[in-house]
């Protein structure tokens, strides 16, 4: 008898504890939006990132130039020693 | 002679129970799995050497000045103690037989004043509380320590990639699957007579299944003390299984297509919906749940310290110097709970295989869950990501990246995961709420 009453219990608290937490995280997701878009629009995201994203092309560049500048370097030094010997 | 053989008498090893010989190895083993095996060290340190010291004869350390009067004091303060507790001792009977009897009334069924009064009794006689008895009850007794921590998780806690695509928050709360069936199966096992526990006591064991330590330790502080230590043992064991458990289910559950979906990148998430989202959180706490408020309370707080931008002081002891402190301090609290005789029962064997069950339904409902969303919607979702909705931040949303990698070597789903991976953390800490305000 008591064993069919825990066992009610056990499944009264799965049933209202699974509901619960989907329709708190519900609510949840529906808030998140609303809010991500009424910030977006009223504030919208400053150009801040645009520079930070033109950076790496920037040493990038600078990496190609200092790779050039040290093959070349290479090169002249391989052809130099190839003489002397 | 007789110096020597009180000597001899008061050795720890005259006095080792095979109880307590048996603890000092499992602690032992955790502080290996803690130091060889990498198994979440900073707790299992603290955990395997609060169990050893809880468990040296004689010293006490884990208990009670009572207790401790019970256990080794002399006949003649047993006595007094027997007055204060309103006990008549058989005088007929040895000493050891009078500890067993007082021993079941201060543990049972004795009145708050006869307790007192027995408790003024052992320290008169010199007895005072355990220094990890001391620590439990300032750490964890008072909920206080499981608190501090998640205000430090949630100091280092990113919403970003949870702003960026809200939906993820259903997969971490699918993934609370796992608490609930738990519990379901330990109540079925105690009305099929296998074990014995209480709706309270499933419940906590359930917990486990939210791969959280301060959640889990929380929530059976309030609901079942006495298993405190197997399940804070099994939760941090089980986290650290974490990339040996998930994966077999992950790849079971999802074809290698499925696998293989790459998703879109996320959207930059701006300071000001940051700064909002904690605050907004915690007023859902507060509407919906306030039973959930002390754990999500905490985490809010700690998150609104990190992103607002202006007290990075306190968001930095938050997230490191207090939080190290005090996991050492609930690291040996939990060790205290490990003690022989509550530790050493079926009831822990249960408490074990129950929490591996939990994280392995916690998994499977979170890939299903994604699986579904996927088929509803437009955005691609890889079920992968869904295994990471218990929370066990950062490990699980590490797991599926790897097991995405494996299928897929350029789709990187470490930012997709970290999504469910901390919406987990809500879910469970609102189905800890939930059980707290249905048994508490």
């Amino acid at each position: 008898m008591q064993n069919a009453e825990l066992l009610n219990e056990g499944l009264a608290l799965m049933a209202l504890g699974m509901g619960f937490v989907f329709i708190f995280l519900t609510v949840l997701v529906i808030s998140v939006t609303l809010m991500s878009s009424t910030v977006r629009r009223f504030h919208p995201a400053p150009a801040s990132s645009a520079p930070v994203r033109r950076e790496p092309p920037a040493s990038s560049s600078q990496d190609d130039e200092v790779q050039a500048v040290i093959s070349a370097a290479v090169h002249r030094y391989r052809r130099q020693k190839g003489r002397e010997s | 002679m007789d110096k020597v053989i009180t000597l001899w008498e008061g050795s720890g090893l005259y006095n080792l129970q095979l109880g307590q010989a048996v603890m000092i190895v499992v602690g032992l083993v955790l502080l290996y799995l803690a130091i060889y095996k990498k198994f979440e060290p900073l707790l299992l340190v603290p955990i395997g050497f609060g169990g050893i010291l809880a468990n040296i004869p004689e010293a006490g350390l884990a208990i009670s000045a009572l207790d401790q009067a019970i256990e080794v004091a002399k006949p003649a303060v047993l006595q007094q103690i027997a007055t204060a507790l309103g006990v008549a001792l058989d005088p007929l009977a040895n000493a050891e037989s009078w500890r067993v009897a007082l021993k079941s009334v201060a543990d049972g069924n004795a009145s708050a004043e006869a307790l007192r009064a027995a408790k003024y009794v052992a320290v008169n006689v010199g007895y005072s509380d355990g220094m990890l008895y001391n620590f439990y009850k300032v750490a964890i007794g008072t909920g206080v320590a499981p608190l501090i921590i998640f205000m430090g998780v949630g100091a280092m806690t990113d919403f970003g990639p949870l702003l960026a695509n809200p939906r993820t928050l259903f997969l971490g709360a699918a993934a609370q699957f796992g608490i609930f069936a738990t519990l379901f199966g330990a109540v079925a096992l105690s009305s099929m007579g296998v074990m014995d526990f209480s709706l309270n006591q499933a419940a906590a064991i359930g917990i486990i299944g939210g791969a959280d330590g301060p959640t889990s330790i929380y929530v059976s502080s309030v609901l079942a003390p006495e298993l405190l230590g197997a399940i804070a043992v099994a939760a941090y064991a089980y986290m650290a299984l974490v990339p040996l458990i998930q994966p077999p289910i992950m790849r079971l559950l999802t074809s290698k297509k499925e696998r293989e979906i790459t998703m879109t990148q996320l959207r930059p998430v701006s300071k000001l919906e940051k700064i909002i989202f904690p605050l907004m959180l915690l007023i859902l706490v507060a509407l919906f749940l306030p039973d959930a408020a002390p754990l999500l309370g905490m985490f809010c707080f700690g998150n609104l310290m990190r992103e607002c931008g202006v007290v990075e002081r306190l968001s930095d002891t938050a997230q490191n110097s207090l939080i190290n402190i005090v996991t050492i301090i609930l690291g040996l609290s939990v060790g205290s709970k490990l003690m022989a005789e509550s530790f050493l029962s079926v009831e822990t064997l249960g408490i074990l295989g129950l929490g591996i069950v939990a994280f392995g339904i916690g998994t499977a409902a979170g890939v299903l869950m994604a699986k579904l969303m996927n088929l509803v919607s437009k955005m691609p979702i890889n079920p992968l990501i869904g295994a990471a909705g218990v929370s066990a931040v950062p490990m699980a949303a590490r797991v599926a990246n790897k097991v995405g990698l494996e299928a897929n070597p350029h789709n990187f789903l470490l930012m997709h995961a970290m999504g469910p991976n901390v919406a987990g953390v809500i879910g469970s800490a609102v189905a800890a709420g939930v059980m707290i305000k249905y048994l508490g």
